[in-house]
């Protein structure tokens, strides 16, 4: 598999198609950095292990280069995903970005708890089959039993929060400036532990159809929360009822932005008319 | 136009977080976390998400400054190396060899601290050299070699996750040390407890099963009940403490004066509270003590530590994984500072500068005499300033902050004949220089620092020192020049090299080695893996020796005068002095103003709300700041953060001193509150 | 933690269109329908002007329940700000459930100006059932500040 994407990242180079790769390059004494490769000779390094999300690092590098410069980016799915939802709302210009999209394995899969571990744009690896998150032992607990014993569970959790803000700067879909954590109005400034409630349920629901469940916020939280959980059951709800994922459909702007008439749901009838006050329950 | 990832280490805390900058044509333009870094993988806290951003700050020095009357002049580099050595010289003349002094660093790395204490003791012939770990980790040092026979943390932070009780004796690591709580964390997964040990309710007691609220100052009289329950229901390791020490009478005879209830009664804690933490920390297969500047910075610190350690070899927590003793080391480089002998009465590598054979072998090295008796300490020195100490040489530390009672400090250095301090910005300690260099930041420097588990770690060079900034290796190789001392290092790896040649411990640590994960020492040969663990088998001095802790109240303790207790420390998005966090934006948004936490009960009584102007007052000076109204503190106790300049906690602590380890009391003092009125409009 | 709550521990914000959610709201004030006293209406253009983050703002503040009233899907004044205002709602309430806070601490309910006796009723019902749910005070153990 590393064959073929330093193959067809060498191509690209070659090509002019880009002018430069961003991924993983092995250098000196086996040690592993992200890396902006700009010679075909130099890919000889390029590596794709261990994970290391570029999406965010990607958006980054384009704004700081002139409207030229196209980039390529050696991606798993989930970096895909995420650079699709960036495009989306207009943080890279889809002219400017290539994506040389390769594989996860099932071990990959399973400690992601990644139900799609492949891109779109695939130029290398095999697809296998990923999980199903809501299924699994590592998740189930957050989502199962009553409020109480739920509560329990994430206040547990969340009240190891040192307020890093690991989770946000991870994330490739929090690019927000100014961003609303920062303000003192909703979070309250310079306190740790942090306020669990407003930090973390404001930050969730903001990726709330975004999310593209990429894990990135997790793996930088050094208290080991459980972050990409909070988001699933939201993911799974727009599945549900608007068969919408997060970073699938370039052209696809999130259903909760629309109306029903454009983004309809089963069940949800559009009277001109009605009798009496509605409850929605 | 270029983009480059430099993998390089944190510069703010001990834990020593590897992370990667992106450089984008010579600017640092954001930081990451390095995934492959053993000690944080992947994570940081919120100081080290933003540790680029004050790194080109408009106000970082990029030439020598020369002081003209109240204000500096810009000098070249010539001049400046020439006007430095000429003073130092003409005052060690003038003056003898021991009134001169240096202050080395523990922010810049263990080449640059292995250079600047060589430099003071070859070129001046006096061990006048120390670091601000005389101020934190001192008493450590002591108590630890007295005890165990070396100073250094027991174990690997990822050690802690093993552990199934981790008593924390004042440290609030989830905002000083925040990324190792991760480990404490996985191991409240497993199911161990954590208990708490501090009179402020911190993040760490909050999520603690047991937070023991303790007057301050009685740690000892604890730890004594503690152990006297142990001891009583037979919970001590009596074949580890047969095997394994000497000296247990001793402490059994101590025990004897320290009931359960005795100790109750002088700490403040139920006395069944007392038996069930000692039980917890005895029962556990596995137990871990951490602490930090709650304990060390005491009157008693060194006699603090003392008890720890006899309190975790009675239990047989020493010498295996997962149990052990875990001072969490302050600065990035303060064990490296410590390890590279920029201490007044050891060489690099702990080795007693008293010691005829051990001086002989670094006066062969250094091809030169060396002086024999031990220097004076960072408070004795700025103590001295003026009478026997008339010259200072001050590589990155802030003493005019950091040190107790800083108007004492700020008018011992206007004393001196010579100050020189080199710095990257013009600290308020540099304002009192006659000669200002300007360094480089940890971006701009390939070396190493050591983290608090003892792990050499490899910093790769990122950028340029801003105009005519130096790095600090660089300006001590001229320095040493100067002087006439062989200083023709082609880089920091020839220091590395020198100094593993003259330390059995470091002998196997090279630059190559350390790339891809870093090493601990001790680490003797090129093949050793590093050390995890220590006191494995034997302690370092052989049996670990139990030490009965000498019991000493805090100095000063409220009154009727001052009736409020006075405690001071960090905070989670500000480090110490503020020079680097104070000059990023993201931090100084989180926490922007100066405060200090008093207990709403106190807020109500003089009538002062959230935000409202205080004045804290003590015998050493008085501060203005704002209120932070809390219940982490009790009524009647203050707790005042001291990063923040234009309030200086510092102001306020009274400079008497541990006699054994010479740290200052910073955790304890007598103060009084008083309500400031509102500015008009 | 008491199931049955003190009346006067129930608090209850009302986030009114001020088209149809705030006149059905008045109206029932008009008639002396009987209320809760526990609640506060804070007129809005829009349903569709509802920030979630106001409601996770309320609820970490200790607020026990959050209403917002808007138009009927397809009498909206404003046409069809409802439609985001119910889509995001809705899965502002799956983020509840899933944290243990209760979806059912937020009413949606969508009307007419007419509709003044539904209001009164969905309101009290609302309060019935608030009563009836823990404190949640775990949440509630933020950070030292608001101790």
């Amino acid at each position: 598999m590393l064959d073929e994407l330093k193959k067809k990242a060498r191509e690209i180079l070659k090509a002019g198609d880009a002018q430069g790769v961003l991924g993983l390059k092995r250098g000196l004494f086996d040690v592993i950095h992200p890396h902006v490769f700009t010679a075909a000779e130099e890919l000889d390094s390029l590596v794709t292990e261990p994970k290391w999300p570029l999406a965010k690092t990607a958006r980054a590098i384009l704004r700081d280069r002139p409207g030229d410069f196209r980039l390529a980016v050696a991606a798993r799915g989930c970096d895909e995903r995420a650079v699709v939802e960036l495009i989306k709302r207009n943080q890279i210009d889809r002219e400017r970005i290539l994506i040389l999209g390769y594989t996860c394995g099932s071990e990959q899969a399973k400690a992601c708890l990644c139900s799609r571990p492949w891109p779109e744009k695939r130029v290398a690896g095999d697809i296998v089959e990923g999980i199903d998150p809501l299924a699994d032992d590592r998740v189930r607990p957050y989502l199962e039993g009553d409020d109480r014993a739920r509560m329990e569970r994430w206040a547990e959790q969340l009240r190891r929060c040192i307020k890093c803000y690991g989770c946000r700067n991870a994330c490739p879909i929090c690019i927000c400036v100014p961003c609303k954590l920062e303000d003192d109005l909703w979070v309250e400034r310079g306190a740790v532990p942090v306020e669990m409630v407003p930090f973390h349920l404001i930050r969730a629901f903001h990726l709330s159809d975004t999310c593209v469940a990429c894990g990135a916020c997790q793996e930088a939280c050094p208290a080991g929360i459980p972050l990409m959980t909070l988001q699933l059951s939201m993911r799974e709800a727009l599945r549900k009822e608007y068969n919408y994922e997060a970073g699938l459909e370039p052209e696809r702007t999130s259903p909760i932005l629309s109306d029903f008439n454009r983004e309809p749901r089963p069940g949800q009838a559009l009277p001109d008319w009605i009798h009496t006050m509605d409850r929605k329950t | 136009m270029s983009t480059d990832f430099v993998r390089t280490i944190c510069p703010y805390c001990g834990t020593g977080c590897g992370i990667i900058l992106r450089v984008e044509d010579g600017r640092a333009a954001a930081t990451y976390p390095d995934r492959e870094n053993p000690v944080n993988r992947g994570t940081l806290c919120v100081k080290g998400w933003f540790a680029h951003e004050f790194v080109h700050h408009p106000d970082r020095l990029t030439a020598p400054l020369l002081r003209k009357g109240d204000s500096f002049e810009e000098i070249s580099w010539d001049e400046a190396i020439g006007i430095a050595a000429e003073r130092l010289r003409e005052t060690a003349a003038k003056f003898g060899p021991d009134s001169i002094g240096g202050l080395a660093s523990a922010k810049c790395t263990n080449e640059e601290n292995y250079l600047f204490q060589k430099l003071i003791r070859a070129a001046f012939k006096t061990n006048n050299v120390d670091h601000c770990a005389r101020l934190c980790h001192a008493a450590t040092t002591v108590a630890m070699v007295d005890t165990m026979g070396s100073g250094a943390m027991t174990n690997s932070i990822s050690d802690l996750a093993g552990a199934g009780c981790i008593l924390f004796v004042g440290s609030n690591a989830a905002e000083s040390h925040p990324v190792l709580m991760g480990e404490v964390y996985r191991a409240v997964d497993a199911g161990a407890k954590i208990i708490v040990i501090d009179p402020r309710e911190t993040p760490v007691a909050r999520n603690a099963d047991r937070h023991l609220r303790i007057r301050p100052g009685t740690d000892i009289p604890l730890v004594a009940g503690m152990m006297r329950h142990i001891v009583d229901i037979g919970l001590h390791r009596t074949d580890f403490i047969a095997k394994r020490t000497e000296n247990v009478d001793e402490l059994t005879a101590f025990l004897h004066e320290w009931s359960v209830e005795r100790s109750a009664k002088e700490t403040g804690i139920e006395a069944a509270v007392i038996r069930e933490v000692a039980e917890t920390y005895a029962r556990s297969e596995n137990a871990a003590i951490v602490y930090c500047m709650g304990i060390t910075q005491h009157i008693c610190g060194t006699a603090n530590i003392h008890a720890l350690c006899d309190l975790a070899m009675l239990c047989g927590h020493v010498g295996k994984p997962f149990s052990g003793i875990y001072p969490l080391r302050g600065q990035n480089n303060v064990q490296g500072a410590c390890d590279m002998g920029a201490l007044p009465g050891v060489y690099p590598g702990y080795q007693s500068v008293a010691d005829p054979a051990v001086r002989e072998k670094f006066e062969k090295a250094w091809k030169t005499e060396l002086p024999s008796a031990p220097g004076l300490t960072v408070t004795e020195l700025i103590g001295a300033a003026g009478s026997s100490v008339r010259a200072l040489y001050i590589m990155a530390e802030n003493p005019a902050v950091s040190d107790p009672d800083v108007n004492h400090v700020m008018a011992s250095l206007q004393r001196l004949d010579f100050l020189v301090v080199q710095d990257i910005f013009l600290t308020e300690t540099a304002r009192f220089a006659h000669l200002v260099l300007p360094g480089a930041c940890f971006a701009e420097k390939t070396g190493t620092y050591t983290n608090t588990e003892r792990r050499f770690q490899l910093l790769h060079r990122a950028l340029e020192p801003p105009g005519g900034a130096k790095g600090d290796f660089d300006i001590l190789c001229l320095l040493g020049r100067s002087f006439g001392l062989d200083f023709d290092y082609a880089s920091p790896g020839d220091v590395m090299a020198e100094c593993a040649r003259l330390v059995p411990a470091y002998g196997g640590i090279s630059f190559e080695r350390l790339e891809k994960t870093g090493l601990q020492w001790p680490c003797p040969d090129s093949t050793h893996p590093g050390t995890r663990f220590l006191h494995e088998g034997r302690f370092t001095r052989g049996l670990g020796r139990f030490v009965v802790p000498r019991y000493v109240t805090p100095a000063e303790t409220p009154d009727a005068e001052y009736p409020f207790y006075l405690n001071t420390g960090r905070v989670f998005s500000h480090y110490h002095t503020g020079t680097m966090t104070r000059r990023s934006p993201f931090l100084i948004r989180e926490i922007e103003k100066a405060y200090a936490e008093i207990n709403p009960d106190d807020a109500v009584a003089l009538g002062v709300g959230e935000g409202g102007g205080i004045r804290i007052t003590t015998r050493r000076g008085s501060i203005v700041t704002t209120a932070r109204i809390t219940k982490r503190v009790d009524k009647g106790s203050i707790f005042a953060p001291f990063h923040f300049t234009e309030a200086r906690a510092n102001a306020l602590t009274n400079p008497v001193l541990d006699p054994a380890s010479k740290t200052p009391e910073y955790k304890v003092c007598a103060a009084k509150l008083e309500k400031v009125p509102d500015e008009a409009g | 933690m008491s199931a049955t709550k003190n009346v006067h521990d129930v608090r209850i914000i009302v986030f009114a269109c001020r088209w149809c959610g705030l006149i059905g709201a008045d109206g029932a004030g008009r008639e002396r329908t009987a209320l809760p006293a526990s609640f506060r209406v804070i007129p809005v253009e829009c349903a569709g002007f509802v920030e979630p983050d106001l409601i996770i703002r309320a609820l970490a503040d200790g607020v026990t329940g959050i209403a917002v009233l808007g138009c009927h899907l397809g009498g909206c004044r404003f046409s069809d700000g409802n439609h985001p205002a119910l889509k995001r709602l809705e899965l502002l309430r799956t983020l509840l459930d899933t944290t243990g806070i209760g979806g059912r601490r937020l009413l949606i309910g969508f009307g007419t100006a007419h509709e003044s006796h539904q209001f009164a009723e969905m309101i009290r019902e609302f309060h019935r059932e608030l009563s009836e749910l823990p404190s949640p005070g775990t949440w509630l153990a933020g950070t030292m500040k608001r101790q």
